[in-house]
Parts: C-alpha cells; sequence; structure tokens
C-alpha cells in the first residue's frame, strides 16, 4: 500500500475527455465497480486516476471477495436492480456462469490490444478481457534458506529436506490455489500432494497466507502469491521469490460490463481504462504484476513476457477442481 | 416470575401509552431481524436458480457423515471453550466485584482489551508465541532444556480451545461482574453468622445467586464458539481440525451455495432455542432477585494476604490473552520489516504513522467504525431492554418466539444473516445499498442477542416489586422503565453496551456483505491490510483499538465513579 507518487505521475496520461463514448457518460455521470481483485485501497486509487482521466466521472468500487461479490450481484438481479456497472472476478467460472444468464454485455476495448500476447487470447470471445493476473511461485525465507539451496521448480518441493518446512494455502479456501492444484495436479499427477502430505505442510488459508507464516520463522520455503510477498519483501522483510523454471502459475481475472446497469457508457470507458497503461502502472506500483509490455514489472519480479507462464484453460479448471477438492480432503484431512 | 402474570390483565384493560412502546420495539425485532431471519429459514428451503421448494439444501449441507463430524467437532469445541471461559472469568469477575482486590481498573481495561482483540490478530499472536517450530515459549523452553522440540503446540484442538476461550471469556466476565455487583451482601453475611466460612460463602451462597448470569454468558460464549470463524481458519485448519464454519465457508466458493448454508445453519436455531430451555430447566424456581427495593449493602470482602493470590491470578490471564500476545506482536507494529527479527534500526513508529496521519481513508474508517459500532450498541441495548422487558414480566403471549428471533442471529453464520439482510433492505422500498444504516441495522441484528441475554439476566435480579409500587402510585409503566428500572441496571447497562460495542468494532462477516465504498470499516480494512501482506500495519492497527479500549474503559469507569450499593465503611 505504498504507491509511489512519482511512477504514478509519469503514467497519467492526457485526459480522455475526445473519446466517442465520453460525452454519453459523463451524463451517466458514475459506475459502480464490484471488484473481486486487489483491495479497496487501490480500488479507490484506480477509481480516482480514472475520474482524473475521464472528469465528472465517479467511480464507486466496492472491493470484496469473488465469491461475496458475484453473491451480491446475484442478489440484485434478484431484487430486479442491478447495482453493478463493471464486474471483475478471480474465477473466469463466474463470467461462464452470467453469461449463461445472458447478463454480460460483450465489449472488446480499444487498449486490449496492447496486452502481453499471453494474456490478449483470454476474452471469452469478446465478453470479458484481463484485469489481474494472479500468480503462484516458489517463496522463501532468505533468512532460513539459501538462494543456492532454495527450489528452483514445482517438484523440488517434495525434497524430504522441506519436511516440517513448507507452506501452502488450500483449494477449499482459495481460488487461486485451486488453479494451482489443478495445474500441478496436470503435470505431475496427483502423487505430487500425496509427497508433499509426506512433509507434514502448514496448510494455511489464503495463497497470501504464505508470506506471513515464512516471516514468522515457522515454516521456511512456500507456494504462494509473489505480490504480497514482493510487497512484504519491500519493506526488508526476508522474503523472496522464484520463478520455477518449468513454468509459473499465471491465472487471470476477467472483468465484464453488466447487462441492465444505469452507466452502460461510462462501464465502457471503464472497462478500456483497465485495459490501458495508467492502471497497469498502478499495479506495478503497487507490486502487482502490469498487464502489458509498455510497463515495466514492480522491483524483484520480471515482465509477463519475459517468464514462462502456464495455465489451466477454463474448462479444465471447470471440471477438475471440484474433484481435486475432494482428493484434498482424502489426501490432506482438511 | 410468579408475580408478574397479574401485568397481562392489567394491560388488556386499558391501552396505556407503553403499549405504543412496546409495539414499536416488537415492529423494530420484526424489521431488524425476523424478516432477515425469515429470508433466511426460507431461503434454505430454495432452489438456487428457480427459487422452487426443495429439501436438496439440507442433503447438500448435510449429505456428507464428514459434515456430522465436524458438527460434533464444532460443538465439543464450543462445550470446552465455554468451560475454559468459566474458569479463567468467574474468579476474575468475583475478585473485581466482591473483594478488595488492587488494581481493579486495570485489569478489568485489559480483559475487555482482550475482548476487542479481533481473533485473527491474537491467534496470529499465540502462534508467534507457540509455533512448535519458531513460538518464543518454544525457543526459550529448547535452550533452557536443550530438547530439540518445543513443548507446547498451538496447532492442537487443546491449543485452539485455549486460544479461543483467552478472547471469548470477557462475555462471561462482563455478565458475572455486573451481577455480582447487584448483590447486596445481607445473604453473605447472614451465611457467615451461621458460621459459614468464606469459601463455603462463596460457593454455596454468592455463585448460586449469579447462576443466570453466568449460564447467560456461557451460553453466547458457546454460540459465539460454534460460529467463529477467525481463529479456527488460523489455528484449526492447519491442525487439520474441521469445525463446521470451516465446512460452511466451502459453500461460498463457486458455484456458490449460499443456500446450503442457510440450510446448515437452520439446525442450528434449534440448538439455540433448546439451551434456552435448558437455562430455564436449570434456575427453574429459585429466586435469583438481588436487587429488592429495600435497599442492600455491598461490603467488599477483606481478603489479606489472599488479595494477592486472585490479582495474581487476574494478572496471568490478561497477561496469556493481552500481554504477552501483543508483546509478540509489538515486533511486528513497531518494525520496518518484522520478518528480520529485532533491531534498533528495525525499529520505527511509521506504521501507527501510516494510520493516523499518513493515510485519510484510514482514518475514515477508524472513525465510521467506532461511530457505526457505538450507534449499534445504543440501537441494540435500547431494543434489547425493551424486549427483555416484555419478556420477564411477561407483557404478551408467545415469549418463547421472542426469546429464539433475539437468539437466532448470533448462530446463523454471519454472512448468512448479512445476504438475508441484503436481500431485505438493500432493495427498494428502502433501497438502503451502501449506506452506514445498512450497515448499522445489521450489526445491530447480529449483536442484539448479546445484549438480549444480558438484559434478560440482569431483569432476573430486579424484584418486580418496585415496578409495581410506580404503578401502585399511579405512574406509567414507561414511567417505571425509565425512573427504577434504567437507574437500577445502569452499571450492567453500560456493559451491555460495551459488549455489543466491542465485537461490532471487530464484526468482518457481517461486514463484508453490507459494505458499500463510502462505508469502509476497520474489520474489512484488516482483511485487506492481511491479504496483501502488510503485517505490520495490521499489528499496529491492533495495537491502536487496544490502546484506545483502555482508555474508553478507564475513563467510563472514572466518570461511573462507584456504583450506588457501595458503601465503605
Amino acid at each position: 500500500m505504498l504507491p509511489s507518487a512519482g511512477a504514478y505521475a509519469q503514467a497519467k496520461g492526457p485526459t480522455g475527455t475526445d473519446d466517442p463514448l465520453y460525452p454519453a457518460a459523463k451524463k451517466e455521470g458514475q459506475l459502480t465497480w464490484y471488484s473481486g481483485i486487489l483491495d479497496q485501497p487501490l480500488c479507490v486509487q484506480v477509481g480516482q486516476a480514472f475520474s482524473a482521466k475521464y472528469p465528472g466521472i465517479e467511480v464507486k468500487p466496492i472491493k470484496n471477495s469473488s465469491q461475496v461479490a458475484l453473491q451480491r450481484l446475484m442478489q440484485d438481479i434478484k431484487a430486479g436492480s442491478m447495482q453493478a456497472d463493471v464486474f471483475t472476478t478471480t474465477d473466469v467460472g463466474h463470467m461462464t456462469f452470467l453469461n449463461s444468464k445472458a447478463l454480460l454485455v460483450p465489449y472488446v476495448a480499444p487498449s486490449a490490444s496492447g496486452f502481453v500476447p499471453a494474456l490478449r487470447a483470454f476474452n471469452g470471445g469478446g465478453l470479458y478481457q484481463v484485469s489481474w493476473v494472479g500468480q503462484v511461485t516458489i517463496l522463501y525465507n532468505t533468512t532460513k534458506v539459501k538462494l543456492e539451496d532454495a527450489p528452483k521448480d514445482w517438484p523440488d518441493l517434495t525434497n524430504p529436506k522441506w519436511a516440517n518446512a513448507i507452506t501452502f494455502g488450500s483449494p477449499n479456501y482459495s481460488g487461486l490455489v485451486g488453479v494451482w492444484t489443478v495445474g500441478m495436479a496436470q503435470r505431475y499427477g496427483w502423487e505430487f500432494f500425496e509427497k508433499l502430505n509426506k512433509l507434514n505442510p502448514l496448510i494455511g488459508r489464503s495463497v497470501d497466507d504464505a508470506g506471513t507464516v515464512l516471516n514468522s520463522g515457522e515454516r521456511s520455503v512456500a507456494a504462494g502469491n509473489p505480490a504480497s510477498a514482493l510487497r512484504s519483501a519491500a519493506r526488508g522483510n526476508p522474503l523472496a521469490m522464484i520463478y520455477p523454471s518449468s513454468g509459473t502459475l499465471a491465472s487471470p481475472s476477467p472483468t465484464a460490463i453488466m447487462k441492465g446497469s444505469s452507466s452502460p457508457n461510462a462501464a465502457k470507458l471503464f472497462v478500456e481504462f483497465l485495459a490501458g497503461r495508467e492502471y497497469s502502472q498502478i499495479l506495478s506500483d503497487n507490486f502487482e504484476q502490469p498487464m502489458r509490455a509498455d510497463v515495466s514489472p514492480p522491483k524483484g519480479a520480471k515482465s509477463m513476457a519475459e517468464i514462462k507462464t502456464f495455465a489451466p484453460t477454463p474448462e479444465e479448471i471447470e471440471k477438475e477442481l471440484g474433484p481435486n477438492k475432494e482428493k484434498w480432503r482424502d489426501t490432506f484431512g482438511g | 416470575m410468579a408475580r408478574t402474570g397479574a401485568a397481562r390483565p392489567r394491560v388488556l384493560r386499558r391501552v396505556e401509552p407503553s403499549t405504543v412502546a412496546w409495539l414499536a420495539a416488537l415492529a423494530a425485532l420484526l424489521f431488524l431481524v425476523a424478516v432477515p431471519v425469515a429470508k433466511v429459514v426460507i431461503s434454505s428451503f430454495q432452489d438456487t436458480d428457480t427459487g422452487a421448494f426443495t429439501w436438496n439444501n439440507y442433503a447438500v449441507a448435510y449429505g456428507h457423515v464428514r459434515d456430522y463430524a465436524s458438527l460434533g467437532t464444532s460443538l465439543l469445541y464450543a462445550a470446552e471453550v465455554t468451560v475454559a471461559s468459566i474458569i479463567i472469568a468467574v474468579p476474575i469477575a468475583w475478585g473485581v466485584a466482591r473483594t478488595d482486590m488492587p488494581c481493579k481498573g486495570l485489569v478489568r481495561a485489559f480483559v475487555l482489551g482482550a475482548f476487542i482483540t479481533p481473533p485473527y490478530l491474537g491467534a496470529i499472536g499465540w502462534i508467534l508465541l507457540a509455533g512448535p517450530n519458531a513460538g518464543w515459549i518454544n525457543k526459550v523452553w529448547m535452550a533452557v532444556t536443550g530438547d530439540a522440540h518445543g513443548f507446547v503446540n498451538v496447532y492442537s484442538f487443546g491449543g485452539l480451545v485455549v486460544v479461543t476461550a483467552l478472547y471469548a471469556f470477557p462475555y462471561i466476565f462482563v455478565f458475572t461482574a455486573d451481577a455480582l455487583e447487584r448483590v447486596s451482601s445481607e445473604m453473605e453475611e447472614a451465611a457467615r453468622i451461621l458460621g459459614a466460612g468464606h469459601l463455603r460463602t462463596i460457593l454455596r451462597v454468592t455463585l448460586p445467586l449469579v447462576t443466570p448470569a453466568i449460564l447467560g454468558g456461557a451460553i453466547v460464549v458457546f454460540l459465539d464458539t460454534v460460529a467463529l470463524f477467525g481463529t479456527p481458519a488460523i489455528i484449526a485448519l492447519p491442525a487439520r481440525i474441521k469445525v463446521m464454519t470451516l465446512v460452511l465457508w466451502q459453500f461460498f466458493e463457486f458455484p456458490v451455495r449460499a443456500e446450503a448454508a442457510a440450510a446448515y445453519a437452520v439446525p442450528l436455531v434449534l440448538i439455540t432455542v433448546t439451551l434456552f430451555a435448558a437455562q430455564r430447566a436449570i434456575l427453574g424456581r429459585r429466586g435469583y432477585v438481588a436487587l429488592t427495593g429495600k435497599g442492600g449493602s455491598r461490603t467488599l470482602l477483606q481478603l489479606g494476604r489472599w488479595r494477592w493470590a486472585i490479582f495474581g491470578y487476574a494478572m496471568l490471564m490478561v497477561a496469556l490473552s493481552v500481554l504477552l500476545p501483543y508483546a509478540a506482536l509489538a515486533h511486528a507494529a513497531f518494525s520496518r520489516a518484522w520478518g528480520r527479527g529485532f533491531s534498533l534500526a528495525n525499529l520505527t513508529l511509521d506504521n501507527f504513522k501510516y494510520l493516523l496521519l499518513t493515510d485519510p481513508a484510514a482514518r475514515l474508517t477508524i472513525v465510521h467504525s467506532f461511530g457505526y459500532s457505538a450507534a449499534t450498541a445504543c440501537l441494540a441495548v435500547a431494543l434489547a431492554l425493551c424486549v427483555a422487558y416484555i419478556v420477564s414480566r411477561r407483557l404478551v403471549r408467545h415469549t418463547a418466539v421472542l426469546t429464539a428471533l433475539c437468539m437466532a442471529p448470533l448462530v446463523i453464520p454471519g454472512i448468512v444473516l448479512a445476504i438475508g439482510f441484503y436481500s431485505a433492505w438493500a432493495p427498494p422500498p428502502l433501497a438502503l445499498y451502501g449506506t452506514a444504516a445498512l450497515l448499522v441495522f445489521g450489526f445491530t441484528a447480529r449483536f442484539l442477542p448479546i445484549a438480549y441475554t444480558n438484559c434478560m439476566a440482569s431483569l432476573r435480579s430486579l424484584n418486580p416489586e418496585m415496578e409495581e409500587a410506580v404503578r401502585i402510585l399511579g405512574g406509567s409503566q414507561l414511567r417505571a422503565v425509565t425512573r427504577v428500572v434504567v437507574p437500577l441496571l445502569k452499571t450492567s447497562l453500560i456493559g451491555s453496551w460495551l459488549l455489543v460495542f466491542i465485537p461490532a468494532t471487530r464484526e468482518l462477516s457481517t461486514a463484508i456483505f453490507l459494505v458499500g465504498s463510502n462505508t469502509r470499516v476497520i474489520s474489512v480494512m484488516m482483511l485487506d491490510l492481511s491479504e496483501n501482506g502488510s503485517f505490520e500495519t495490521l499489528a499496529a492497527l491492533g495495537f491502536f483499538l487496544l490502546g484506545v479500549t483502555i482508555l474508553i474503559v478507564l475513563a467510563g469507569y472514572k466518570l461511573l465513579g462507584r456504583d450506588f450499593m457501595l458503601r465503605r465503611s
């Protein structure tokens, strides 16, 4: 939560008042963004940057976990009053579900062509676009583990030397960890997790718990979210991340426009803004992964174009996540 | 109880202005609690997509043997936490209320400090203390004994129970201390004159007189523990202990099955009603009236040297719940980077500066939380007092329904209740979307059970004859309540107020669903901080809350002064 004012000002482009959508959007005056990504202060910052570019349009961000955001969306729909203009979720399955009920407005933002190639294709045929990339990498505590001893790839985590030393989240409580289990099981089979269980891992809830556990010294290596770890490391905490040599799990989070909302034009402008440079710069300033090649990554991270990434497809996630959760309970008992 | 039956015909005979007040209270209860709870119960029988009637949600919720096991684990967990909380709280309450124990204000302040500690933070504090690999206590143990392993493990059932009880016991403390302060010394003196020793007097006279209060507090702790998510998420999950709330959370993973979560909760409401029936059976027809119109006096028991023993016990307990965990957390709150260990170069006040000065949004969030919680506490206590009065003086029939209504919100998981609340009052006609009122009303519904239980326990100790005296002298029922009941129960009502205010400042599960873009509260901010890895700021926020609470409590007791029954000779 330490926005560096300099980098932010530098990315602040000219206003977008010449956009053909602007007059209609300005008439609407505001838009509501249900966000399952980032945190509330950062969502507010994004909203303010948008208002600076498109004066007279206010953004009302409401940040929740993606599940809560969807539930709220569904309650609004049941009440016949679409509150959200724009919806962002970490779970692409939500978009499939909403689309099956014809609740999305297809829109391709012009700036979406500037995404790195790996993210450009992620658009559900023009229904949504990426707004955040959830990554899972290897993390370790630098006072307990030297770089040369640290695990370099996923299978290294199952090395018996990490007995009582490893921690990760649970697919039953974290969508991103869930996607990670699908990815790992596809590559290494479920034995990967059975081997991990022999190491007596400390299983937390979310993908972000790893940083806290590593900092406390209770464990020394982890599979976790590099963004929160880098943010903590930037303060001086003994955390570091390693991009696994065979590939980092990178799960894109989609944003879409809701049908029947009160500010359809402002919503389109906002989605365009989320595809632009300013937004990716705000992400980078806050240790999140920028989605465009023309924005440099945060300190300690690499650009999406430089690293090898992989992600199961939405269909694969939908098919395999449920059974994985069951297997997880059988293997880890939690 | 037996004499209050006379009140009903009187009410029926002529409509008093007070009747309007009761009707207003009932309307408020319907609005705040009955409608959202009914939404929850109804939704438990509805299909997610079509809304058609179905038993399927119950099949999903209770379809696995595993789920029964976790329900059993939850009940056992809650029972053990309740017993542990009684063991911690009752001696401290007795020491504070009835003896000449030193430093009472400080002990009280620390007890409420334990109460305001978010379970998440307390649990992390205890992981830092009793983590098997790196916990401070274990490191000291290994250094002293040379053992390769520590001797306490927070990741165990015992650890889970103790850590939960350390932050739940203040409920029982406040209930019991309030009640003990209202018991006059006459009966104790009689026991002493008849030759009973101190211990016998305490066990056979003092404690039985406050049984309703202890049981009331115990019920709240039990139900609160059954519904607790924070501590189990931090401790039970890594320890591979499955409690119900952890299972429940999984219904909110996609595909979201809020209806199944509602179905899971409905049997808990039945458990609550059963608990209240059990309470009534235990209390039976015995009299617990401690406050009569005849003027009691309360003398403090002179413990002599033993007062240091009870003080030591109280300090040991607050050390375990506040001093030690916060010492561990201090390390994070005052560090630039808490993972780097202790060093002068790492010391900083920046985390506090960020919260209080740098970030206007953080400041606003803190102001919101305290403001909403204060409004919630006022509303909940006023409503609870009205309803408890109606129920205890039997002013209407079917009081069991009112009790069930008042207690249901405690066991319905916060998020499920919040969904009921949101669907009832966020859309038009009220259209409370994103308003502060939505949060305040939601919190009021959520914490009404606590205020209600406390008001019931207090009213039980109050002899109705004083109110009857007002009526005989021509005063209205309203006057009897405002001029007799409220003044007599002043300290107890303040206790209720704190019992609502403090948990409201840390309430998360309801807040995450009801919060709007301009109504952010501390608990939601804490969740954000924990998720983005800013543990240093999070710990600082915990410290700030602790400090503010201790100041409020100390100032409150200074302002109120000694209670009216206490006459020092």
